[in-house]
């Protein structure tokens, strides 16, 4: 066998192991989808998809690093693997780094919703009233099997960690908790300061609520994807 | 010493353009790993403690990294007020300022200048179906840029670029060893009609797919992703770099991309693959800077060719949509018959070049007038 021929043909074969190995890999873990946010502003979930351009500016403008781009190393620590279209996108995991709101930094805005370059997360103020107006990542819920102070014990730290207190979450009597939804935003510092494993508090993403679940061809190639994945 | 003018001659053989493209390439390349870090710093400043990590970190490369990022950003900063004896950190200012530098190529912003690739804007306003003022704002530069001075962007900053013109001395390196690599080529179109598949999928399913093998923005999430791990690794209390934690398949798509042009075809992906390349060509077609060539001076020496990255034929004037107005070929031009001019439109073919000493013709000897002796004239006579 001359040396180029046996160049190539090494080549070709190891190039078809490489390939053969990725397919394998990716075939075998691919997991179902759970629960993450959107940053504050976020469009609603197909319009989110369709405008992110997966650049990570809001990511680098977080100052409290809450706003992680969603790939498979990622999304490991909560049993989580970026859906079809998904992977690259602006995610928060409340229970590692929870969104403060940018309270008690300079700007006007938001930092995430100023940085994104696309209009996929709206510019929002950061004032009072339109964090209330604008933002909705999700919605607080209460799971009162696991939750201390509705089992005998006082807890009261996720009204301690709520940017609204008294109005989006409650502390009633023994220290026990109840959410309003006119004023929870889904900031996922609930979830973050709970001291419960699993969290007693989690955070009802809003893209779970709004998803369609078909109708439009984007609904379609997921479905198509998923199923193959 | 000399090992390193060597090299650097080997990188950048003569002066002129080729300087100023490299130092662009490489403040790029150079950004694209510093962005990222001032976001970590930024991050640390905001709501960690950047004190306790800078010295809980003091002998581990990231603390290091993050006690230079903070004096050179001190040193640059407006007076700080003295608390105790000793300066204190403008906090305030310092957010203030790191605002305005983050992204990657893909999208960036820098000194408060928003840019996007073209690219991702056509895909965002084909997949989501509206235009938003937001992005208009970001293409109005490159946009600038990309009509008047061409496909500038392929040959002075993508990352992808600078990369596969390394891996171009690698085929050099091959050649020596006489393993001449192959170089299949193809058709150019296909750049072309994979911009217009990847446009057309984004308005028919919503989800903008180009960006996911578009290097710059592979360079930018992978870059911000090794960082990222990078930064994580000293917080998890694990000893030493490990950048591997970063790799996935999108590097590996890299990867793959820089072996096949090593050994398949010479720069594969930009002549024939790239989608954002056939973006940026289409918006440079009336660019206002071309490559001319001097008929006078050329001497047809084929050297113009044999650098161009882009495989096309300056010395026969051929250079269309695809130039991306590098420099290479007007810097290797030994005669220096090209140049950059200002014009609308591509040159007609002018011929072969006239440049060659002109090499008089073989003086044709004149036939010397036959001497008659005189015998014979008495005889003829």
């Amino acid at each position: 066998m001359k040396r180029r021929e046996f160049l190539r043909n090494a080549l070709t074969l190891g190039a078809s192991c490489a390939a053969g190995g990725a397919l394998m890999g990716r075939a075998g873990s691919h997991v179902a989808a759970g629960t993450f946010l959107r940053p504050p502003g976020a469009l609603n979930e197909d319009d989110f998809l369709s405008t992110c351009i997966r650049c990570g500016r809001c990511g680098d403008a977080c100052p409290n690093r809450c706003i992680t781009t969603f790939t498979r190393d990622v999304g490991k620590d909560f049993s989580l693997a970026p859906g079809p279209g998904e992977e690259g996108t602006p995610v928060i995991f409340p229970r590692r780094q929870a969104c403060m709101l940018c309270q008690g930094v300079p700007g006007e805005y938001l930092r995430c919703t100023d940085a994104c370059p696309t209009g996929a997360l709206q510019k929002i103020s950061k004032e009072y009233e339109s964090l209330q107006k604008h933002v909705e990542m999700g919605i607080a819920e209460v799971d009162h099997q696991i939750c201390h102070s509705y089992n005998g014990a006082t807890c009261g730290v996720c009204g301690r960690a709520c940017p609204f207190p008294g109005k989006a979450l409650k502390i009633g009597l023994y220290e026990r908790p109840t959410v309003n939804p006119d004023y929870c935003i889904g900031c996922g510092l609930c979830e973050r300061s709970c001291i419960k494993y699993p969290q007693a508090i989690r955070i009802v993403p809003r893209h779970k609520q709004f998803e369609s679940q078909g109708g439009t061809l984007a609904g379609l190639l997921k479905t198509l994807l998923s199923g193959t994945a | 010493m000399s090992a390193l003018r060597k090299a650097w001659t080997a990188l950048c053989p003569k002066p002129g353009w080729q300087w100023a493209r490299r130092g662009v390439q490489a403040a790029a390349i150079a950004l694209l790993f510093l962005l990222p870090v001032l976001a970590r710093y930024n991050n640390y400043l905001a709501s960690r403690e950047l004190d306790g990590v800078m010295e809980r970190w003091q002998d581990r490369s990231q603390g290091q990294i993050l006690a230079a990022t903070d004096q050179a950003l001190r040193a640059t900063g407006s007076e700080e007020q003295v608390f105790e004896g000793n300066p204190r950190r403008n906090r305030e200012e310092l957010q203030e300022r790191l605002a305005r530098y983050r992204g990657s190529v893909w999208s960036v912003e820098i000194a408060g200048v928003s840019m996007t690739d073209p690219l991702a804007v056509a895909e965002s306003a084909s997949a989501s179906k509206q235009l938003r003022w937001v992005l208009f704002v970001g293409l109005l530069l490159p946009l600038g840029i990309t009509l008047i001075l061409g496909r500038v962007f392929c040959s002075w900053v993508c990352p992808m670029n600078t990369l596969l013109e390394l891996t171009d001395k690698l085929r050099g390196v091959l050649k020596f060893l006489e393993l001449p690599p192959h170089n299949l080529r193809f058709w150019r179109g296909n750049k072309f009609l994979l911009l217009g598949m990847g446009i057309l999928a984004a308005l028919l399913f919503s989800v903008p797919l180009l960006g996911y093998f578009y290097p710059p923005a592979i360079f930018g999430r992978e870059i911000h992703n090794w960082v990222n791990v990078f930064f994580d690794r000293a917080e998890a209390g694990a000893p030493g770099i490990s950048w591997l934690g970063g790799l996935s398949i999108a590097s590996g798509f890299v990867l793959g991309v820089m072996v096949l042009e090593v050994f398949v075809s010479e720069r594969l992906w930009c002549r024939y693959l790239c989608p954002g390349g056939a973006l940026y060509c289409l918006l440079g077609k009336f660019r206002t800077v071309r490559v001319r060539r001097d008929v006078a001076k050329c001497t047809d020496c084929a050297d113009c060719i044999t650098v161009c990255g882009m495989g096309l034929n300056p010395m026969r004037d051929v250079t269309g949509i695809e130039c991306d107005n590098c420099a290479l070929c007007i810097t290797y031009c030994e005669p220096r018959a090209l140049s950059f001019r200002f014009d609308l439109f591509d040159p007609r073919p002018q011929g072969p070049g006239q440049g060659l000493p002109k090499v008089p013709a073989a003086p044709v000897p004149e036939p010397k007038a036959v001497e008659v002796p005189e015998r014979a004239k008495a005889v003829a006579s």
